[in-house]
């Protein structure tokens, strides 16, 4: 079988060897394809990882809020479940707005293991200074705690988290909010909240331009004073939590939900629309390299069709020779594999200088140069190469198929 | 000589397609005998060459039947013809059809690889031996387009004997050479089946070819119209209806 194969092989590398003009064109249409190809998807998934990466750092993996997905059922439905009872024009109980035993929701986000808690209160104020109003959205946290949970220490400018503990009447807002405030860090800014109390506030810190979700209208206070100034000692009505592994928030989401009632939204749930586009990308960029591994397998298809047609003489005399149909099938769907292989290699050399290329390129986002994202997973590769193998070997059997159905007797009898 | 046929056709027949369908080899009887040179002569288009790989299991007839030993060959798959010709067939053809991209002594290893039941080194002596025979050893390591037409005959008969077949079949292996090199041939093929035994047969319409045969089959428009035993008497004269 071993000899039998090295024999099959040694035929289809001599045929390969005589007509090296077409054995390039076809590697070479391979290797330009499989270099794209992993070229292309190193830009299209590496940048998708690191948009879904800022999905998820932007915020808490999940966001547990003293929402409701629903009304609290009424006491008549509750004690009758399956009685046919509509209810109508009822008053809902006046509730106080806050999570209810949070300490005990903190406690059991603690016991998952790698998970961090921490407890915010949010609310509005308004900014005034000459005359005019700047809504903001307060959010009081934690530090120390809140550090670890998002990535907002990571996107200050001019100062750190920790500067709330240490200056009274701390304040983090957007750079934007404070040039259009034309306040920068250590100038002071009256708030105003809902219930009319009115504070003046120190700014600590800047969040950097270019991270409209974390800075565009929001500010970071100390929890404590938060609350003083909201006038909701004591509440808090969100906690955010990072988990070790951040795929696993939707079904840590749904647990929390299930236990305490609360909403609690994973990460996938706030950027399902996202998260969608980014599928519509895939199918469009699979569907594009798709196309171009197909094209270059047509390379195989020709060569190893004229391969076929160049020696059916040979092919009849190894038949009446002795070797089989199979044989003869086999010998040029090697040569379609010696092919793509050939191009394989060179595809991924082609494809990791693209890379290396892309990767050097520098550009600047708000200031801060940056590279293109990639992805240079050795997944990429292993895929390219899959494909055009595929591609390659369907492209070569149906020429092959062909070589093995050559009737030698014509050949052999009438030969040139 | 009370030796067994080594080959025998009863009613062989091959008809193309067609309607009515045209007949290329017409219920031809015949028997091979081993150690014997047998020749099919016949006018252009008469059919032998139809017959003779009809009996080479390289076209499968429509009728008739086809013993080996006594063995119907015309129910076998397509896999186990090639696998008989591979052990015990040798073909010469008009046209060298040696593999251009191949030296003589690899030419000559192909059915010795295929068959796979020598180690390479005996597969490569036993090449070498069987060019030395042609007396083209030194010429082993020479790729055909550097051979003369009488050597690469030489070296596809030496081919042919590699996986030393009881069955040489010829089809005018003389007719590309010379008067020098096609009576040179002819001698091998004598020897193969006098002195090697092996059942020879080949088809010519070179008359002086068919002199040396010990058996001489005549055909005419597909039939076989005579066979002559040229050692001695006529055998037999067939005409089948």
């Amino acid at each position: 079988m071993i000899d039998r194969l090295s024999l099959l092989v040694h035929i289809a590398a001599r045929h390969l060897l005589v007509r090296r003009r077409q054995t390039l064109v076809a590697t070479s249409g391979v290797a330009v394809g499989v270099g794209f190809f992993l070229a292309v998807s190193a830009l299209m998934v590496g940048s998708q990882n690191d948009f879904v990466r800022q999905l998820i750092d932007v915020a808490p993996h999940i966001t547990i809020s003293d929402e409701l997905r629903s009304p609290p059922p009424q006491p008549g439905v509750q004690a009758m479940p399956d009685g046919a009872v509509e209810l109508h024009g009822y008053k809902i109980r006046n509730e106080v707005r806050g999570l209810k035993d949070w300490q005990r929701i903190l406690a059991s986000v603690s016991a998952i293991p790698g998970a961090v808690g921490s407890p915010s209160l949010s609310g509005a104020v308004t900014l005034r200074m000459g005359g005019r109003d700047e809504p903001l959205g307060i959010v009081g946290i934690e530090p120390g705690i809140e550090a670890k949970v998002s990535n907002v220490a990571d996107k200050l400018r001019y100062g750190r988290l920790e500067d709330l503990e240490r200056v009274q009447g701390g304040l983090i807002i957007g750079e934007d909010m404070a040039r259009r405030l034309g306040r920068s860090k250590g100038d002071i800014v009256a708030a105003t909240s809902a219930n009319g109390s009115t504070r003046s506030l120190r700014i600590v810190a800047l969040v950097k331009k270019g991270n409209s979700q974390l800075g565009g209208s929001t500010g970071y206070m100390l929890l404590r004073e938060a609350q003083s100034l909201l006038g909701r000692p004591f509440i808090i009505n969100r906690i955010g939590i990072k988990l070790s592994d951040a795929y696993a928030a939707q079904d840590v989401a749904k647990g929390l939900e299930a236990t305490y009632g609360y909403k609690a939204e994973s990460w996938q749930e706030r950027s399902a629309d996202f998260l969608a586009l980014l599928l519509t990308r895939n199918v469009i960029m699979y569907t594009v390299v798709s196309a171009i591994l197909l094209v270059a397998s047509f390379g195989i298809y020709t060569a190893v069709s004229n391969s076929v047609a160049d020696k059916r003489r040979d092919i009849a005399i190894l038949r009446s020779m002795g070797f089989s149909q199979g044989d003869l099938q086999l010998i040029f769907v090697m040569e379609g594999l010696a092919l793509a292989c050939i191009g394989i290699l060179l595809g991924w050399c082609l494809g990791w200088g693209l890379m290396q290329v892309l990767g050097s390129l520098e550009f600047s986002v708000g200031g801060d140069p940056q590279h293109i994202p990639l992805d240079q997973s050795p997944r990429q590769y292993l895929v390219a190469a899959a494909a055009s193998l595929a591609a390659g070997v369907v492209a070569a059997w149906l020429p092959a198929r062909k070589a093995s159905r050559v009737d030698p007797v014509d050949i052999l009898r009438g030969a040139v | 000589m009370s030796e067994e046929p080594v080959l025998i056709a009863h009613h062989l027949r091959r008809e193309l397609a067609g309607d009515p369908p045209p007949v290329l080899v017409a219920d031809a009887d015949l028997a091979i005998m081993p150690g014997k040179f047998t020749a099919i002569v016949g006018p252009s288009g008469c059919g032998k060459s139809s017959l003779l790989y009809l009996l080479g299991l390289i076209d499968r007839p429509t009728g008739g039947q086809l013993l080996l030993d006594g063995h119907d060959l015309l129910t076998l798959s397509g896999d186990e013809r090639a696998q008989i010709r591979l052990e015990h067939f040798g073909f010469v053809f008009q046209f060298h059809f040696l593999l251009p991209e191949f030296s003589a002594l690899e030419n000559v290893m192909l059915p010795l690889r295929r068959l796979g039941r020598l180690s390479p080194r005996a597969m490569k002596d036993r090449a070498m031996a069987l060019l030395g025979e042609v007396g083209l050893a030194e010429k082993a390591g020479k790729l055909p387009e550097r051979l003369s037409g009488g050597e690469r005959q030489r070296v596809a008969i030496a081919r042919a004997l590699a996986n030393n077949p009881r069955l040489v079949l010829g089809d005018e292996p003389t007719g590309n050479l010379d008067s020098v090199n096609s009576a040179r041939v002819v001698d091998m093929f004598r020897d193969l089946a006098h002195n090697q035994g092996r059942a020879v047969v080949c088809v010519t319409h070179d008359p002086a070819i068919a002199e040396k045969a010990d058996i001489r089959v005549t055909m005419l428009d597909g039939r076989v119209t005579e066979v002559r035993d040229q050692t001695g008497a006529t055998q037999s004269a067939t005409s089948a209806t």
